[in-house]
């Protein structure tokens, strides 16, 4: 699930979209204005980022709105979490070896 | 060895971006074989951790950078950019910043630096 949501943010257009939808819920037509992009692609990449569970539809009426799915965020966080307690360990063991090395 | 600030200086959910600096109280040369040389890296940045042992793109003596391992997957990156600054009374600066992203770009702020080494 994880390893999906890297995939879908690897691509500049997806994380415009997802961008997007972070700031509030549209639907496939207001998303594409002021993008060069056409309907059948953006179906796609929004496809993609509901699969990775970064997005999800809601249906309003004949409307279909897309809104960020608050369960991506919560593995994006996973990330950030994992990799805040990382490097800090990971920089202390820089300093024992700058210790260690030659000057 | 000392270190000044262990701080993320900037550190965005949108973005899913990490950044941090530390100050290390060795020389920038000196950090720099700690960084580029393998068997030197292996001992603070194993090689489990990264998706390949190469790094994607590097400027000699003041940046690097690696892709790291995400669970396994072969399609999921996330990029790591370590650079070094001089620091304080001849110490080094060391600024990582790791996002969650697709592209092997060098992000120098200087447009004099050139990358000599880029991946495919």
């Amino acid at each position: 699930m994880e390893s999906e949501i890297f995939k879908a943010l690897a691509d500049p257009t997806r994380r415009s979209v997802f961008e997007k939808l972070a700031v509030g819920a549209m639907n496939a037509s207001k998303l594409r204005e002021g993008m060069a992009i056409s309907q059948p692609a953006i179906s796609q990449h929004l496809g993609v980022l509901r699969s990775a569970g970064l997005v999800r539809e809601r249906r309003d009426g004949r409307f279909v709105n897309y809104e960020v799915d608050p369960e991506g965020l919560v593995q994006i966080g996973r990330w950030l979490a994992r990799y805040r307690a990382y490097w800090p360990r990971r920089i202390d063991d820089l300093k024992a070896l700058l210790k260690d090395m030659d000057p | 060895m000392s270190e000044r600030a262990n701080d993320p200086p900037e550190d965005t959910q949108d973005e899913a971006v990490i950044a941090l600096e530390v100050e290390l109280d060795a020389p920038p040369e000196k950090v720099w074989r700690a960084i580029a040389i393998a068997d030197f890296r292996e001992r603070w940045l194993p090689q489990a951790d990264l998706a390949e042992p190469e790094p994607v793109a590097s400027i000699p003596g003041v940046e690097v950078q690696y892709r790291m391992r995400e669970d396994g997957a072969p399609f999921a990156d996330s990029l790591v950019t370590i650079r070094i600054e001089p620091g304080r009374r001849g110490g080094a600066l060391l600024r990582i910043v790791h996002r969650i992203e697709g592209g092997a770009r060098l992000t120098s702020a200087n447009d004099n630096l050139r990358p000599v080494s880029m991946a495919a």
